[in-house]
């Protein structure tokens, strides 16, 4: 019950709305409502130890659109203690120096859409725990209960720059569950990796995948998926209504019973009310748009359109609603609604003002080179004669992530008083070639491409065949 | 006989000259995969001249005849065409649209004596966004249904010709490791057994078809299947079998060396603790060097080291990562096998020479070298950097268009303005 109470502060505290639920009961501590605990399964991430560290010499992409050739950042207790020119850093004294001359320094890599841990290596049945494929809405369920911390996978996406990443439940429904965001260290539980402070994310999907699980008992068209979503939308607004009336009762002092709980519907009220962050996975642009005017019909906004192929046709519209979209770099081709694909999609959605593209893995091989997929949708952007910098598109895979995610004060660019999230890379990060030689989440220095020490390896690795050239970084 | 005759008329379509007789130069340009595909070379400043379709010329101090059209490729690379290993090119148009889709089969009688050709759709979208990305020829196969045979793929060009093969059947495909044992009632050793028997039935029927069509079928290959096997146990054509383990890739390696069968490998995600054999049987291995995760048990040792491990161990590697859609994204795979320790050149050969001595087709492809057809494309950068797009990109001589579904899309979409009329009406 204490625990109960600290979350609550904890969380209130983090919330950037006003929620009235929270704010009358912080007014009338005699007559408390009984409150559902908004967050159970509390984070218990902490950071590890480092030293100071300054990197200096290298060429940095800071993640807000500045490149600073011959940097310093200075990276103390767990932040970013600063970040500039030569000239312009102080290094206090007896700070650890790492001569990153000729190097490049991004912030951590942010990857919004992965399946790490729900659908981990190894690939067998018993781990599938990606898709609660037996409704067309389970919005009750959250991915973090199905994550396995002991996936491989987590450790090759920090071998490729990775701090943070949202893992998402499959795209099977059209409400599929909640989202959840981690910092990539290895630890013993999911809580462990928890982001603090993170909001959760609901997965909702359009299109093929719904109607295609559903198409027996339904729905089995576009038009069916769009009835489910409205219902579900629909019954939400009752069940916080109702939670409303009970809160508004309580605090007039009248006696009143907490209404029935119905973890589908707290989590699509909280969707509703702006505090859950929703990621819609939706090809089509056509479908964008209609998904757009019911966030309106409800008051409820999308934060991300997820494996936008469509999006450079609806780049203007998407601006203006200040939705991001996280786009493959070329992936295309394996169902109908991925047909319409082009290699400038990042580039022309950025190219739009106010435009906000995002790089996205959804796979375990993609999330280690991020890179390398920001790199070919940028060199695609300019060869179509679209404008497109390194500084810029690193935001990409940093920042604009970090935004969609809702964790942009605190990660997603080299900034002073930020997580120390930070990668040094042997070279231009833009290239096939290079590689993220040195990972630090917090500060601490979590991979080290030149230290096989610095190199994790999961529970499920050990005392397997293989091992030598097989941990982390593929070393 | 009849199959073989028309092989052979397929292959001299596809290897004479076009109507045109042009002759064209590439001057200035960096030459890579030049010389023999076993020992490519590199012109770091050369010109090739182009006749007829082929290569007639290739070196330093090459002089470029008067009546030559002129490409100046600046400095650039300068390589051969790519060549895709392994795909569903010109089978698979969209994944799962079953109607578009014949690199996937399900409730076949046959299997073995499917052959790819015979699916062929010359008009696949797929096709000129590949050759947009520099490749030029690939391999394509239908993958397995319930049996540990695909049948036959083919070798296509990717120009656009209603009839793009160039051999019908260049290698059977076929599965063993957890592929072929989920095939054969999920045990590994009932795959072998099951492999071993379609085998020696392939021998029974090459001895005596009549005695075998009177045999009954129980636990047998159907008379077509045991047929189509007939080239792979005589060691005619190669037969691609996927293995991932390194136990598993040995007791591949014995199955071939006891039938005598031209294996190639594909998968190998172990291959490198084996290299030592594989390079000692000459065993080539088509293999996706991003794989570094156990998603199978038999995968638990994948690395990103393999292949400049198997480089070492004097192992031919080719890259595909099997997809058909990204075919145009083998550069990739091959500079990443660079940023983890393979060479520039043995990384580039695994997509152009190796793929053409997988195939037997390396007398008139995979290099840059006189005599050969001219699919030479010329990049804009690195042609294994992930920045880098051709600029030129020919096939049996001629330049071709770089323009396809995918580039119309951008243009039509280039400005988001309302205009005087429906975008439909742009760019057609």
């Amino acid at each position: 019950m204490r625990r109960f109470l600290l979350s609550l502060t904890a969380l209130m505290a983090l919330s950037a709305c006003a929620d009235p639920i929270e704010k009358d009961e912080a007014s009338d501590e005699n007559q408390a409502a009984e409150l559902p605990d908004k967050d159970p399964f509390p984070s218990t991430y902490v950071r590890y130890p480092s030293q100071g560290v300054a990197i200096t010499g290298a060429t940095i992409l800071t993640g807000t659109g500045q490149i600073i050739e011959g940097g310093t950042v200075v990276l103390a207790d767990g932040r970013i203690a600063a970040v500039g020119t030569a000239e312009d850093v102080d290094v206090p004294d007896g700070t650890r120096t790492i001569d990153a001359s000729g190097k490049f320094v991004t912030p951590g890599i942010i990857d919004i859409h992965s399946h790490l841990g729900v659908y981990p290596a190894p690939s067998v049945r018993s781990t599938s725990d990606g898709n609660e494929a037996t409704s067309p809405n389970t919005a009750g369920v959250w991915a973090e209960h199905s994550v396995w911390p002991q996936d491989p996978g987590f450790s090759r996406a920090l071998a490729g720059g990775v701090t943070s990443l949202m893992i998402l439940p499959g795209s099977a429904n059209l409400f599929g569950g909640r989202t959840i965001t981690l910092k990539n260290v290895p630890a013993r539980t999911v809580q462990d990796m928890k982001f603090p402070g993170a909001p959760y994310g609901l997965k909702m999907a359009c299109g093929e995948n719904p109607k295609r699980v559903y198409s027996s008992s339904g729905p089995a068209t576009r038009m069916g998926n769009f009835e489910g979503y409205r219902e579900g939308w629909i019954a939400a607004k009752d069940y916080a209504k109702k939670w409303e009336d009970y809160e508004k009762k309580i605090a007039d002092g009248e006696e009143a019973d907490a209404p029935g709980r119905d973890l589908k519907l707290e989590t699509l009220a909280a969707a509703l009310a702006g505090d859950i962050i929703v990621n819609m996975h939706c090809y089509r642009a056509d479908e964008m748009v209609q998904v757009i005017d019911m966030s309106e019909e409800f008051g409820y906004k999308v934060s991300t359109f997820h494996h936008a192929i469509e999006a450079y046709k609806v780049a203007d519209i998407l601006a203006e609603e200040e939705i991001c979209a996280a786009v493959w770099a070329d992936w295309w081709g394996f169902k109908l609604e991925a047909y319409d694909s082009v290699r400038e999609n990042a580039a022309m959605i950025s190219a739009v003002e106010n435009g906000c593209a995002i790089i996205h893995s959804d796979s375990d091989l993609g999330i280690q080179r991020l890179n390398q997929e920001a790199a070919k949708a940028m060199a695609d952007g300019q060869k179509f004669g679209i404008d497109i910098t390194p500084e810029q598109a690193i935001t990409w895979i940093t920042s604009n992530p970090a935004k969609g995610m809702g964790i942009y004060d605190q990660t997603g660019s080299l900034e002073e008083g930020k997580m120390a999230d930070v990668v040094i890379w042997s070279g231009d990060p833009f290239s096939v070639y290079a590689q993220a030689e040195q990972v630090f989440v917090d500060g601490a220095l979590l991979y080290d491409r030149a230290n096989p020490e610095l190199s994790p390896r999961s529970d499920f690795e050990l005392g397997q065949t293989g091992q030598g050239p097989t941990g982390g970084a593929g070393k | 006989m009849k199959y073989l005759i028309r092989t052979l008329a397929a292959a001299l379509t596809a290897f004479s000259a076009p109507a045109l007789a042009q002759t064209y130069a590439i001057t200035n340009g960096h030459l890579m995969v030049t010389g023999e595909a076993e020992n490519p070379q590199e012109i770091v400043n050369g010109t090739i001249i182009v006749r007829d379709g082929r290569i007639i010329a290739v070196g330093e101090n090459i002089t470029v005849p008067e009546n030559a059209e002129v490409f100046d490729a600046g400095g650039m690379p300068v390589t051969p065409g790519l060549f895709s290993p392994y795909s569903g090119l010109a089978l698979e148009e969209i994944s799962l649209d079953q109607e578009s889709n014949d690199r996937s089969v399900s409730d076949s009688h046959f299997a073995a004596s499917l052959r790819a050709a015979d699916a062929i759709n010359p008009d696949s979208t797929v096709i000129p966004v590949s050759r947009a990305g520099g490749v030029t020829r690939a391999f394509t196969s239908i993958n397995a249904g319930s049996s540990q045979f695909a049948g036959c793929g083919a070798l296509i060009v990717l120009d656009a010709s209603l009839d793009p093969v160039i051999k019908a059947c260049a290698a059977h495909v076929a599965n063993l490791g957890y592929a072929g044992a989920r095939r054969a009632g999920d045990n590994r050793a009932a795959s072998i057994a099951k492999f071993r028997r379609a085998l020696r039935d392939a021998e029974d029927y090459a001895i005596d078809p009549y005695s075998y069509n009177q045999r009954p079928l129980e636990g047998r290959l159907n008379a077509d299947d045991a047929a189509a096997l007939g080239p792979v146990i005589l060691g005619e054509v190669p037969v691609i079998i996927q293995a991932q383990s390194a136990a598993d890739i040995l007791r591949t390696i014995d199955l071939a060396d006891e039938f005598s069968l031209n294996l190639v490998l594909m998968g190998g995600a172990e291959a490198y603790r084996v290299a030592e054999e594989l390079a000692a049987a000459d065993i080539p291995v088509i293999m996706n060097p991003m794989i570094n995760l156990p998603y199978l048990y038999e995968q638990m040792g994948a690395t990103l080291l393999a292949p400049g491990l198997l480089e070492e161990a004097g192992v031919k590697v080719a890259f595909s990562d099997g997809d058909t859609h990204n075919v145009r994204l083998i550069p990739q795979l091959a500079g990443n096998a660079v940023a983890n320790g393979m060479s520039h050149q043995a990384a580039l050969a695994a997509i152009t020479a190796v793929p053409a001595m997988i195939f037997g087709v390396d007398d008139s492809h995979g290099t840059l070298s006189p005599g050969k057809v001219a699919d030479i494309v010329v990049w804009d950068g690195d042609p294994l950097e992930v920045t880098s797009r051709p600029r030129l990109v020919m096939i049996d001589g001629e330049a071709k268009s770089l323009k396809n579904r995918q580039s119309a899309l951008a243009e039509r979409y280039r400005n988001l303005e309302r205009g005087d009329l429906p975008r439909a009406y742009q760019g057609r």
